[in-house]
């Protein structure tokens, strides 16, 4: 084992008044075969072949080739699911990102004093974000049936449970003074968040709020193909729901 | 009044900052605690409007029992006294106004308070106690845009603005150059003559606490060694609040 | 200071912020209206909630010899097989962004070349990933190794953004201090590049992994391997007591993978 560390370790550095420095060993030495294993494991379970990507690659522009010329009478059959898409997605983004102020509030280390509700929170919003956006929609599906609704309620929750995370980190890393001077002014703990620390995060609120909004617009075609509105090509929906069932 | 009975506070992790404090501080005086770091001079300060519990003794504030407040009490008892800290505490990416209204919001009803509906006499007040410190003029601008003493005065705007009784000023010059100290200093004394305002100060430099307050408290280990009029406090006295001989330039803060 | 201002002159100059308050208000009103006008409000089932209840108990009751099983139907199998399609794309996605990043940054090539090269990102980013779960299903068939070329097309877009950020925020003083050392361009790359990048660009990297561990639940849809596809079915077929295995598998290795990559890029960033 000795050898072993010995051969990996750099060489000692002999300084001209004869002192002896050993340089630490770097953690490429066990990231990189760590990733070669992991990466060749990958390769074989996924059936990655690299020539089939080389025999059949141009395949891939199959779709983007059949696109040209476009149909241009097509085009005002996609303008009402355009806006659909966008409208719901707008909807959507801010009634999660309303939501996520309250939830990270209670998800905070330095807002909550009680470890018995930051728990129940945190524990209930960890779950909750797991859950892959396809099965939010598969729930809500059967509350609302087929439409855009569905789709709005199910990029909310989405963008509730994704906010409330990034929100809460943000919370727990500013600044706490001006909310210690209101608290000492009379202020109730809720009143001294408010004034004393969301006027800090919102610039960077806005800013998740508008990198959930963008992912929501793509995840919004996911959604045409369930059936939850939007421009998710109905009738490609009902081909890939019959290959798959 | 201010009345400290027997205070003692033992943090949960064994250190004893009071042992055993009596004292008592009528109102509209200038007081200053002075003493080495780590003696309990925060923490003297910081049991009188219970933003640190203390574990024995009885501490009232006009005949209220502090220690028994909670919730609600507590915060409608907090309203009555104002605190202003080293690091100021200002919110830097908003407007002086809104930091000094920020001192309204303990009064305000939720609602209007998530929503920064601030009533016109309460802006009133913000921009009265703006004019007490004299930067009126900076009202608009971002907290972040004024200089060190600036922001302290917004600081101390804020507390003023909250009407209090009492004003607990946690070393409120440490970290401003010493004219600007001075400024600062004075401006205190201002509030403390025209409103009739108790202050009650950690100072870190003893030369101004010296030249501005009317009575010095020195502590040493969590209790009290020397409680007087400034003018009584001699080179011996100091020597004791701070266990050595102090050379000139730890004097000269200002 | 030459005029001493009044409080009540001071209350009359407070910013009113009209067209702020103006853009908030109609911004509003037109976003209420067009809600109301496209998405229509079909009522509410109460079958959705029998659904919700089943699934919220199905995580209690799993199918046991679904959720231990070590055949490719068990949940092990279907978990490792996501994190495998996610690792990969990860990956592939990285290398490929490198490259494309160094092309695209203000500080390596010229302007044009990089505003070529931030276009063609834009465009990648532009499309869903399930567009290009659909064009990769062209090329290898439903599978693990769809979800796999999938992915890492679409971290392309999100990868080299942040690369090319990192990049242009090289500190030059340190190029500067090697070429005044004399050192060679190897060696600049050595010395004073590779160090200040490696760190940023395995967060990121991370990061991604992170997403991407995420996606590869959703591109299970199109066909393209992992613990999706047998999820959605369990679902939609009612099988509860398999969706219940199947969430605890998905619930356990997501947060897993969130502390995980928390940690290392806790470590990258501050050094502990």
């Amino acid at each position: 084992m000795d050898k072993i560390k010995k051969f990996f370790l750099p060489k000692p550095i002999v300084l001209s008044n004869g002192k002896v420095v050993q340089p630490a060993m770097s953690p490429m030495v066990y990231v990189i075969p760590i990733l070669l294993v992991l990466f060749f494991y990958s390769t074989s379970l996924t059936g990655f072949k690299i020539d089939t990507l080389i025999t059949r690659g141009s395949r891939f522009f199959d779709i983007l080739v059949k696109m040209f010329p476009p149909n241009f009478g097509y085009f005002t059959k996609v303008w009402t699911p355009m806006v659909v898409t966008l409208v719901m997605s707008i909807v959507g983004t801010l009634a999660g990102a309303l939501f996520s102020i309250p939830a990270a509030y209670l998800s905070s280390e330095n807002m909550v004093k009680s470890p018995v509700i930051k728990f129940i929170v945190r524990s209930i919003m960890s779950i909750l974000r797991t859950i892959p956006l396809l099965v939010l929609v598969i729930l809500f599906l059967n509350m609302f049936g087929a439409g855009a609704f569905t789709g709005m309620v199910s990029l909310g929750v989405f963008t509730f449970t994704i906010m409330t995370k990034m929100f809460y980190e943000l919370i727990e890393t500013c600044d706490m003074g001006p909310f210690e001077a209101i608290e000492s002014s009379g202020a109730s703990r809720v009143k001294a968040f408010w004034t004393g620390i969301m006027p800090q995060l919102w610039g960077q609120y806005i800013s998740i709020l508008l990198y959930n909004f963008e992912m929501n617009i793509r995840n919004a075609a996911i959604l045409g193909y369930v059936g939850a509105g939007g421009i998710g090509i109905e009738s490609l929906s009902r081909h890939i729901r019959k290959r798959l069932l | 009044m201010i009345k400290f009975e027997g205070v003692a506070k033992t943090y949960p992790n064994g250190v004893q900052a009071l042992k055993g404090v009596d004292l008592s501080i009528e109102q509209g005086e200038f007081v200053c605690i002075i003493g080495l770091s780590g003696a309990g001079k925060s923490t003297l300060l910081r049991s009188i409007n219970q933003m640190h519990q203390i574990t024995g003794g009885k501490l009232t504030v006009d005949g209220v029992d502090v220690s028994t407040l909670k919730g609600k009490d507590l915060r409608r008892f907090r309203r009555n006294i104002g605190m202003v800290f080293q690091s100021f505490n200002l919110v830097k990416r908003t407007t002086v106004i809104k930091n000094v209204l920020a001192a309204r919001v303990a009064d305000m009803p939720l609602w209007k308070s998530l929503l920064g509906l601030y009533a016109k006499q309460d802006k009133i007040i913000a921009l009265e106690a703006l004019d007490q410190v004299g930067i009126l003029e900076k009202a608009y601008s971002r907290a972040d845009q004024l200089s060190g003493g600036q922001q302290q005065r917004v600081a101390l705007a804020r507390t003023v603005a909250q009407q209090p009784k009492i004003i607990l000023a946690d070393e409120p010059v440490a970290s401003l150059d010493p004219v600007t100290s001075q400024q600062v200093m004075n401006d205190f004394v201002k509030i403390n003559k025209a409103l009739n305002i108790t202050v009650i100060a950690n100072m870190h430099h003893v030369d101004i606490a010296l030249k501005y307050a009317n009575r010095i408290i020195g502590v040493k280990e969590g209790k009290i060694v020397f409680d007087g009029p400034s003018l009584q406090v001699t080179n011996n006295i100091l020597k004791e609040i701070y266990g050595r001989e102090l050379s000139d330039d730890e004097l000269m803060g200002a | 200071m030459s005029t001493k201002i009044t409080v009540i002159e001071q209350l009359k100059k407070e910013p009113k912020n009209l067209q702020l308050k103006a853009l908030l208000f109609f911004g509003l009103i037109g976003i209420g209206f067009l809600a109301v006008n496209y998405i229509n409000y079909n009522g509410f089932t109460e079958f959705g909630l029998t659904v919700m209840w089943n699934i919220s108990r199905s995580i209690f009751t799993p199918n046991t010899a679904l959720l231990f099983g070590q055949g490719k139907n068990g949940v092990l199998f279907l978990i490792t097989e996501t994190a495998a399609i996610a690792f990969l794309g990860t990956i592939i996605g990285t290398i490929v962004s490198i490259p494309i990043a160094f092309l695209s940054s203000r500080n390596i090539v010229p302007g044009w070349m990089a505003n070529i090269g931030v276009a063609f990102i834009t465009v990648v980013r532009t499309f869903p990933a399930v567009v290009y779960g659909l064009m990769f299903i062209r090329v290898t068939g439903p599978g693990a190794f769809t979800g796999v070329l999938t992915l890492a097309v679409a971290s392309i877009g999100m990868i080299s953004k942040l690369f090319i950020e990192v990049i242009e925020d090289l500190d030059p003083g340190i190029i500067e201090a090697l070429d005044a050392a004399g050192c060679n361009a190897i060696q600049k790359v050595q010395y004073g590049i590779v160090p200040q990048l490696m760190g940023n660009f395995a967060s990121i990297a991370i990061y991604r992994f992170e997403i991407n561990v995420k996606y590869a639940t959703i591109l299970g849809m199109v066909g393209a391997g992992g613990i999706g596809a047998p999820l959605i079915f369990a679902i939609t077929a009612y099988r509860w007591a398999d969706t219940g295995a199947l969430l605890i598998g998905l619930i356990i290795f997501v947060l897993a993978v969130e502390y995980g990559s928390a940690k290392i890029r806790k470590k990258l960033a501050t050094g502990e």
